[in-house]
Formats: C-alpha cells, structure tokens, sequence
C-alpha cells in the first residue's frame, strides 16, 4: 500500500515539477522579461510638447539599442508640455547633457519608443535631471497634413449649423466623421446622401456655431487621416467677405482621393485620367499590353 | 400557459437553489481545509489523478491549439503583409483567452465529470454515510482534496497547454510556413508582458477556473440523488454548468483584469 502511494506521489512531484518548468517556459522565453525585471538604474526627465502613442514602459533606446523604459507619463495642470519620466540602466551613465530625446515610432505603424541621441556637451545627466532638448512624436497625420493640409485633434462640440457640399466621389467617408479647418475638428458629417437627379453625392455638414466667420468660397475636400485612416472633410477657408450661413452650399469642393489613384500618379508621371494606372503603372511605359 | 409560467418559475427557484447551495458548499469546503490537511496524502492521490492524468489531453490539445491558430492567422496576416505578427498574436490570444479557457473546458471533461461520477457513485453505494459512522469526515477526506487538487492542478495544466501551444505554433509557423524563427521570437517577447498577460491571463485565470471547475464537480457529486440515473445526470450537469460557469466568469474576469 505504501508502495502505491509513494509511486503516486512521485508522479505528482512530476507533474507539479513540469508544469513550474512549463510556466518558466513562457515567462522567460516569450515575454519580455526585461520589461518587468531592471537592474539598478537612474531616472531622467523630459518634456515633449506631444507623446503621441509613447505608453509607460515603452522601451528608451540609444542608437537603436534598448537602455531603458518609460516610468511614467504625468501632465501637469496648468502645462502645455508632457512630463516623461525615463528610468535608464545605470551602465549608460555617460549621458550628454544636450542630448536630444525624441518621440519614434518603429516601422509605419508600430509602438512607439524614445530614442535619445548624443550631444557633444562634456556634462552628463544624472539621476532626477532633465533632457532638455526634446522633439515631440511626429504625427503620420501632421506630416500627410503637411502635403494634403490636414490633419488635427478633435474638439468638443456645442451648438451646429449646417452647410451642404456636393462631391463626385466621397470615398469611405462615413455619418459622423470630422469636420476640419486648419487641422482642428469644428463640426461633423450629419449626411450623406447620393443626388438621383445629379448623380452626385450630397453630404450635409454641421458646423459648430463659433466657426461662423468661415468665407463663402471656401472649399471642401474629403481627406484621409493617415495611410489608412478614417476619412474626414478638410474645409480651406477663401478670400469672401461673407460668411457662411445655415443651410448654405459650400460650391468648391474636392472629391476623395483614393490611395490608389495617388500612387498611379507617381507611377505614371501623372497622367490622372488613366484610371487603372496603379495595375499597369510599371509596363505602361514600356509596350503596352505586351505583358 | 399558466402552467408553464409555474414550471419556469420552478425552473428558476430551482436554479437559484443550486447556486445558493453551492455557495454554502464552498463555505463548508473552505472551513474543512485545515481538517483536511491529515489527509494529504489523499489530496496528492487526487492531484495525480486529476492533474498528471490529464497530461496527454491537454498537451495534445494544446499542440493542435497552436498549430491551428497560426494556420489561420498566417493566411489573414498575409492579407495586410503581417505574417511575421502571427507568433506574437499565436501568443497573445493564447495566454489571455484560449489557454485558460480551454485548458477549464477539457479539465471539466476530463477531471470535472469523473469526480461527479465517483462522489457520486459513493453516495449512491452509502460510503459517505458509512465514513460518517466511522468518525471520518466525508467533507475533509472525500471533498476538500478534490477541491484543492483541481485548484492545484489547473494553473499547472494551463501553462503546459500554453507551452504546448506556443510550440505548435512555431512548428507549423516556422518550419512549414517559412516564417524567419528570430522575428516569431523576437515580435512574440517584445509585445508579451510578463504582467498582464501571464500573471494576470495565465496564472489568475486559470486559478479562477481550477476553483469553480472542481467547486461545481464536487458539488454536483455531493448533491447527486443516490440512483444510477442521478449520477448520470449530475456527471452531465457537471459539464454543463462548468461550460457556462467558464466562458461567464471569462468575461468577468477579462473585463476586471485586461
């Protein structure tokens, strides 16, 4: 009886023995244990005008290298600047004091992280000092706003009025979907509605009240927020004196560009009728049809 | 139609009944722990049994887990060029959801049901009431270290069914789809936390579900009518109610811990 019972408590020593081994498995071969587990580091502040995606315990790298983590992420009441702290590997003590941290994202649209590059100063930070020289996270969005001129925050929205637009082609856009100027939300998308008679699409606007001084001849596009954002009306502001009123049509506008009309411009020198450019684009100047 | 109303009113005050019962079952489980230690040897007994018995089905189980998961993910991945995502994502969906859930679903069938079936067999055959008259508390001797053997057991199991997992996912990723073996390493430890996903989705999940697995086995076996059809059905309410305790508590627990 004896012998029965100790072979089974042998088997379940096992298995418990198995299953620890198995849960090491996981927490030292697939996580990244180097995000928990820090040895002796020091902590240094910076403040960025704009953390974009930066999460606590994004990983802090020189030269592409991992020297440390982001502790914490806090906005002070009353400042326009994010305070981050970094906690770094004591090793990497020899820190410019003029060095420049800066927002990254690696790949296009992957986490983001900070990288700091050296300065040239003598003096180096130490614990609790400060990286002044900072660049905040570039936005994929400011920079397409850059060439499409987009491209901003939303904002909170009070009392509406309501300007109509007609577009040849709205693209995805959606009911709801922002309303900019100059980057910043004033208003939404209230409908969308094809013209039977036109054949076109109608898209009613609703305008938040305190954007009434919008000129008349302004124009509306329809843009993409990012490579493959939502879509969103960019309204450009023009030259009139009046102003827009309730239940005006804005008669400027700009139709959805879509991403592959886009790339077929590159590809073939911008001959923009071709519609189906972005399949042919390579042979197209070659023989056509030959392929 | 009004006796239907009364049946469904029946149904539900039964319903309730049960949980409450089993509430206070727990109670009774819990004070009994310090009585059952003298009988630890029972309880590594039950450990063997539940726990390392149950190994093959859950590596097994764990294996095909994996090596189906990244056949699925690796085809929609390649849609958007992610493919070398799919280990990180084999990962991530394994640890926080599958693992434990699964792991809680085949301990149900396989230990879950034969506890049932036993205890209850017990009662039917009165060998809990002849412990009684022999001074042994059925409680501390026949239900605690079921109870704590399936707690035990549980976390153990799970995180060889993710192990297992993971590995059948690097084999059919790896070795038959192509994908580079340090990038499936290196994307799967740089988006895996140690903390939310294994503490919180291995470990802490997989603890709940040991709980309420062996909970309602060792309920149901206690609470069986002493026929052999009573132990039918209490074995096959066993799984029932483990199955629904399961995927409810799931969502409870991803909604408090995620």
């Amino acid at each position: 009886m004896s012998q029965q019972r100790s072979s089974y408590a042998v088997g379940t020593g096992l298995f418990i023995v198995f299953g620890f081994a198995a849960l090491a498995y996981l927490a030292t071969q697939t996580t990244s244990i180097a995000n928990v587990h820090q040895g002796a580091s020091y902590t240094v502040d910076a403040h960025f005008a704009n953390i974009g995606q930066l999460k606590d315990r994004a990983p802090v790298k020189i030269a592409g290298v991992r020297v440390g983590q982001v502790q914490s992420i806090s906005l002070e009441p009353g400042q326009e600047v994010a305070d981050v702290k970094l906690s770094i590997d004591k090793r990497y003590d020899r820190i410019p004091l003029d060095s420049v941290a800066t927002i990254f994202t690696s790949g296009l649209l992957g986490d983001q992280y900070i990288g700091i590059e050296y300065g040239s100063s003598k003096k180096t930070v130490t614990d609790g000092g400060t990286l002044a020289l900072t660049k905040p996270a570039q936005q994929l969005e400011d920079m397409l706003g850059k060439f499409f001129g987009a491209g901003g925050v939303a904002d909170n929205l009070g009392g509406t009025y309501t300007v109509w637009a007609r577009f040849t082609n709205v693209g995805s856009l959606s009911v709801g979907a922002p309303v900019k100027m100059a980057g910043v939300a004033i208003g939404s998308v209230q409908s969308i509605q094809a013209d039977p008679v036109k054949l076109d699409a109608k898209v009613t606007l609703a305008i938040d009240k305190r954007y009434n001084q919008i000129p008349d001849d302004s124009s509306a596009a329809v843009f993409t927020s990012g490579l493959i954002g939502t879509q969103f009306v960019a309204i450009q502001p023009g030259g009139s004196p009046d102003a827009l009123k309730n239940g005006d049509e804005m008669i400027l506008t700009q139709s959805a560009m879509q991403l592959e009309d886009l790339i077929g411009k590159f590809l073939v020198n911008g001959s923009s009728s071709d519609s189906k450019a972005a399949g042919n684009g390579k042979s197209s100047d070659t023989t056509p049809g030959k392929h | 139609m009004n006796q239907r109303i009364s049946q469904d009113k029946n149904v539900v005050i039964q319903s309730l009944t049960q949980i409450g019962n089993c509430g206070l079952f727990l109670l009774t489980l819990l004070v009994a722990v310090p009585r059952s230690l003298r009988y630890i040897r029972e309880t590594i007994r039950q450990l063997w049994f539940v726990g390392a018995m149950s190994l093959t089905i859950i590596m097994v189980c764990g294996l095909f887990v994996g090596m189906v998961l990244m056949l699925q993910l690796y085809h929609v991945l390649s849609i958007f060029g992610g493919t070398s995502a799919s280990g990180m994502v084999v990962a991530l969906s394994v640890y926080r959801e599958l693992g434990p859930v699964v792991t809680a679903l085949l301990f149900a069938g396989r230990a879950g049901t034969s506890i049932t079936a036993e205890i209850g067999l017990m009662r039917a055959t009165d060998q809990i009431d002849a412990m009684e008259l022999m001074a042994v508390d059925p409680i501390a001797y026949v239900a605690t270290p079921r109870f704590l053997a399936g707690l035990i057991a549980m976390p153990l199991l799970t995180c060889v069914f993710c192990a297992m997992a993971i590995l059948g996912g690097h084999l059919v990723g790896v070795t038959w789809l192509g994908i580079d073996n340090g990038t499936f390493w290196s994307n799967m430890t740089a988006q895996v936390d140690l903390h939310t996903d294994i503490v919180n989705g291995v470990l802490l999940k997989s603890l709940a579900f040991g709980a309420v697995v062996s909970l309602i086995a060792v309920f149901q076996g206690f609470a069986t009518p002493p026929t052999s059809e009573g132990v039918a059905r209490a074995t096959t309410r066993t799984v029932v109610a483990s199955s629904i305790a399961i995927l409810a508590l799931d969502f409870v627990l991803t909604a408090f811990l995620m």
